[in-house]
């Protein structure tokens, strides 16, 4: 975003209007379906069965009332957050020190250990097996279950391994003299220098547990452990006809999410595509 | 920029591993508690029953204000219930019996056993689940005679053992019809099918939508003609019997018949905007007085009341046939019941539950509010879809989809579908879909030779 | 590899932290997935407390040959490869576009750039339930836009092929965002002189494209490929959010949950884990080859043009 692009003199700008006009029908597109789900959120029902579509003119704040009221959305939110952060943290933690010593081949067989996190990029996700293995661990129906299912990234660890590749093999032994142990070492020296690596793959994991649909609707039973997604699920299989109700549920949903996104997206950005360029 | 988020960024994610791990240990009590309801003198002690039901928005409501008033009756006891979509429930009540996570399920009626002449087929999954021994065994249970025996026996009973008492049953093979409409455009309630074919056509020249039903979901399109199914087969039982032995065939003369009727229905009748319209959307459509008609279930009753209170409207079966007499029947089938997890530690709590359920004058309250036939021979039709039902009552069936169980093999055209037909489905040639219907069905049971 | 860090105990400190991720991998994921494998030739159902027998092939037997129903799911696979192959390839096509046009100085091209890039964040309930009543049949903004050049449609609730056609628009919609910025994120990395070389040697802006941007994108493009191929031949949530499961529509991994947990429509269905199992090893299968297939294809390509 501020890197230098060079000012082209053009003597003809039909690029550029061509380019500003496939910017306003993109933004259209996106921007769009908020607008839409702003209007339907302030129509009566009886005035969304005349028609869907026209401007709302009654201004019904009635339906964020009812949505607010009828589930527990900030419950589900809270969970949302607990279980994506809680989820990410852990893989981070134990993704660096099997990361690391990969990379570094400071174990034996890394190669190996590589090449098995590498297959996981093609693996189904293995829903059956994995029930029974909670259920028997005793994890059923609980948010410590539920998390332990989210901390393994495969893709997240090749990412990490190939970022730790182009870290001098130098800076091990320098530091190493200098009388740094290991721990210290991969936690104060590696871990700051991965900082966009590490970015990606918090993005990458974060995106994929808070979007999770399945394995709440599998795992969690009890409405006081829902996430957002799940939340929602249920609360359309009530309001499902109630469209205005329900975009109201979905828009209190999404500000939130948008704001959160506004704020650390120059972050989040630059963090999702540092480590995939590389490949 | 960056330098500065990424602290920040880790302080938020410890927190919430810490407030994570605060959420565990808060709840784990929970499931204790309804383990030490074990002990004999259990009924001081604190009980919290798990319920697991479908969504049903009148149901739901009932069973709020139950709760509620069983809670209070019994202090020790709280009650704990879900509410999962149907099209969540089977995988819901299969994860929670397997984790011993609920103790009263929501179950519906069994009707469709593994029949001797049936050959490579699955068991259905309420068969499956007592077989894994997940059911409890209720024959004995006092509350079990509040029901008439019939339903015990049709909708309960397996292999001589009572694993459910079935709640009410449904009929689905009728129309709902806008009377102001019917009248405001002289049209007379049809009980043929020619009367029906013209009172489309009256309603379509007048610029009103003939019927709606909640096409999205795919199957209200085929249960709404289930009529045409009905007054061409009326032996339910002896339909499937014959699609397994080859007598009856979804592409022989008789079936031809219905299958035009089908493309009428589907493509004359239906309003194509009724593809968009979701199960629980429907009743809302036809209450808002735009549509005439209304193909579709007694369930719906008391969502079109709560929708509109003042629309005047009947219910009458479909006529699928020009002999009128051959319309009497309503099909339908068992809907709702109950069933006790085997390994519940809370089983006393739970049989106590059901017996305050099963009291003639709560039952007739739940029964009052989602509109069901009742199965306790003492209850009474007081709603409006009860009292528009109760003349063809003695005629009712069950319907061949609740006994039916397709052949491993079979394709995914098995089944008579409406829904197959343009513009739901792909097809628009009653023929053509009759024999690729039945090649289907046939696939899977020469697969079984 | 020499290990600086010491001696003795120090040498097996790299190992006892590597133990706890390692494990967690092979209990949650690896281990699960084999798994899998073993689970296919079995009859199970899932049910705490009922039988498992061994069967065999029994369920590969019958998934891939049996009747009509193998036919339907060999249907079912050829619409997941055709489903896979759109996705990938008008995602690929557009988020290049995209992110050639974002990367020009444009007044408010991060706004838009963010808009692009939204959906991912929503998440796909919410993406369904945003298309869900954009595509609401009476009246709905897609409806009266229809309406205006005088056509009809009954979008999601339609033929299979027309409700299956808007999945994989919706799928586009929510995921160009992140193709977009992969390849926004490469371009970034080409240096402005060579662009300005190609201008000297009097090199048109296709040529530029063809002979600075396309070879000099590479990583990106590979990046993206092997991403978008894999992940739409695992997707299907946006199935179950935006149409459920109806026959002409579905997609493999949407078969496999349905048959291993009882929600493929019917209440009645029974459970079979196994035989959900058989089909989750054909997909991947399925996903091995064509993913092999790929990378080896990209890495060859690769070589090629830095060579």
């Amino acid at each position: 975003m501020n890197s230098p692009i060079s000012r082209q003199r053009r003597p003809i700008n039909w690029g550029k209007v061509a380019s500003y006009a496939l910017m306003m029908v993109m933004a259209l597109v996106y921007l769009g379906p908020l607008l839409m789900l702003l209007n339907t959120s302030l129509k009566t029902m009886p005035s969304f069965s005349r028609d869907a579509t026209a401007l709302a003119t009654e201004l019904n704040f009635q339906n964020f009332a009812e949505a607010w009221k009828r589930a527990n959305f900030p419950r589900y939110l809270l969970n949302s957050i607990i279980y994506t952060a809680a989820s990410t943290t852990i893989f981070i933690i134990t993704g660096l020190f099997v990361a690391f010593p990969i990379a570094r081949k400071y174990v034996k067989g890394a190669g190996f250990l590589l090449t098995l996190y590498v297959i996981a990029l093609f693996l189904p996700p293995a829903l059956i097996p994995q029930f029974q293995l909670i259920l028997n661990l005793g994890l059923y129906n609980t948010p410590h279950g539920f998390i332990l299912l989210f901390v393994v990234n495969a893709v997240g660890i090749v990412i990490l391994v190939s970022s730790i590749k182009s870290i001098p093999k130098e800076l091990d032994e320098a530091a190493a003299l200098d009388g740094c142990g290991y721990v210290r070492f991969v936690w104060s020296i590696i871990l700051p220098l991965l900082r966009p690596a590490i970015a990606t793959v918090v993005v990458l994991h974060a995106i994929g547990v808070w979007n999770e649909i399945i394995t709440p609707t599998i795992y969690l039973t009890n409405e006081k452990y829902y996430p957002i997604t799940r939340g929602l699920i249920v609360f359309q299989g009530v309001y499902g006809s109630q469209w205005p109700t329900l975009a109201a549920a979905v828009l209190m949903l999404t500000l939130p999410m948008l704001v959160l996104f506004l704020f650390l997206q120059r972050y989040i950005v630059s963090g999702l595509t540092a480590g995939a360029v590389k490949g | 920029m960056s330098k500065k988020t990424f602290p920040v960024v880790v302080a938020l994610l410890l927190l919430s591993v810490l407030l994570a791990a605060c959420g565990g240990s808060q709840a784990s009590p929970a499931p204790a508690a309804g383990g030490q309801a074990e002990a004999p003198a259990a009924e001081a002690k604190p009980v919290t029953l798990r319920l697991l039901v479908h969504q049903n928005p009148p149901m739901v409501e009932y069973m709020q204000a139950f709760n509620e008033k069983f809670q209070a009756a019994h202090p020790n006891i709280k009650v704990d219930m879900a509410v999962v979509n149907a099209s969540d429930l089977a995988t819901a009540t299969q994860t929670r019996l397997t984790a011993n996570d609920v103790d009263l399920v929501d179950v519906f009626g069994f009707s469709n056993a593994v029949q001797p002449y049936m050959k490579n087929v699955d068991k259905p999954n309420w068969q499956q689940l007592i077989e894994a021994g997940l059911l409890a065994d209720l024959s004995g249970q006092s509350f079990v005679g509040n029901y008439a025996p019939a339903s015990n026996q049709d909708a309960g009973t397996y292999d001589g053992k009572i694993y459910q008492v079935n709640l009410g049953r449904v009929v689905y093979s009728g129309i709902y019809y806008n009377k102001s409409l019917f009248q405001a455009n002289n049209v007379a309630a049809p009980t043929t099918w020619s009367e029906l074919v013209a009172a489309c056509e009256t309603f379509k020249a007048a610029d009103i939508p003939c019927m709606t039903a909640g096409g999205k979901d795919g199957w209200p399109i085929f249960v709404g003609a289930y009529g045409l199914i009905g007054s061409i087969y009326p032996d339910q039982a002896g339909l499937v019997e014959g699609l397994w032995t080859g007598n009856i065939k979804w592409n022989d003369a008789k079936s031809l018949e219905m299958w035009q009727k089908m493309k009428v229905y589907t493509q004359n009748m239906m309003e194509p905007e009724a593809s968009g319209i979701a199960g629980d959307a429907a009743p809302g459509r036809f209450a808002s007085g735009a549509v005439a008609m209304f193909a579709g279930g007694s369930w719906y009753a008391s969502a079109i009341e709560a929708a509109n209170p003042e629309l005047d409207w009947g219910y009458m079966p479909f006529p699928g046939s020009d002999n009128a007499a051959d319309n009497k029947y309503l099909f339908g089938k068992y809907d709702q019941g109950w069933a006790v997890a085997a390994n519940s530690a809370n089983k006393d709590a739970a049989m106590t539950y059901l017996s305050e359920f099963s009291d003639p004058a709560n039952y007739q309250a739940f029964v009052n509010a989602v509109g069901f036939i009742p199965t306790q021979s003492s209850a009474t039709l007081d709603t409006l879809i009860g009292k528009e039902v109760a003349p063809y009552l003695e005629n009712f069936r069950v319907g061949y989809e609740q006994y039916w169980i397709a052949p491993k093999g079979a394709g995914e055209f098995a089944n008579p579908w409406a829904s197959y037909f343009k513009p739901f489905g792909t097809y628009d040639d009653a023929t053509e879909l009759a024999n690729k219907v039945q090649a289907d069905l046939q696939a899977g049971l020469d697969a079984a030779k | 590899m020499n290990y600086h860090f010491g001696r003795g105990f120090s040498r097996w400190i790299p190992y006892l932290l590597l133990l706890p991720g390692i494990l967690l991998y092979f209990v949650i994921a690896l281990g699960p997935s084999i798994a899998t494998s073993i689970y296919s030739f079995t009859d199970a159902t899932g049910l705490k407390g009922a039988p498992v027998n061994w069967v065999g092939l029994d369920n590969y037997r019958e998934f891939l040959l049996l009747g009509q129903a193998a036919k339907n799911n060999l249907a079912v696979l050829g619409r997941t490869l055709i489903f896979s192959v759109l996705v990938s390839s008008i995602q690929f096509v557009l988020g290049l576009l995209f992110a050639l046009v974002l990367n020009q100085r444009l007044w408010g091209r991060n706004v838009v750039r963010t808009l692009v890039f939204m959906p991912v964040i929503l998440g796909a309930v919410i993406q369904g339930l945003i298309w869900s009543l954009f595509l609401y049949p009476l009246g709905g903004p897609a409806a009266k836009l229809l309406e205006l050049v005088g056509l009809k449609s009954q979008f999601l609730g339609g033929s299979p092929m027309e409700a299956f056609l808007w999945v994989v628009v919706v799928q586009i919609w929510a995921n160009l965002g992140v193709t977009m910025i992969i390849f926004l994120a490469g371009l970034q990395t080409i240096p402005s002189e060579y662009y300005e070389a190609a201008s000297i040697d009097g090199a048109s802006g296709w040529q530029a494209f063809k002979n600075v941007t396309w070879p000099l994108l590479t990583p990106s493009v590979n990046t993206n490929i092997l991403l978008n191929v894999i992940g739409s031949l695992q997707a299907w949530q946006l199935f179950l959010v935006l149409i459920g499961y109806r026959a002409g529509t579905q997609v493999l991994g949407y078969l496999i949950y349905a048959t291993g947990f009882g929600a493929a429509g019917s209440l009645t269905q029974s459970f079979r884990q196994g035989y959900a199992a058989a089909a989750s090893i054909v997909l991947f299968i399925l996903v091995l080859i064509i993913g092999m297939t790929i990378q080896t294809y990209l890495r060859r390509r690769e070589e090629r043009i830095m060579a």
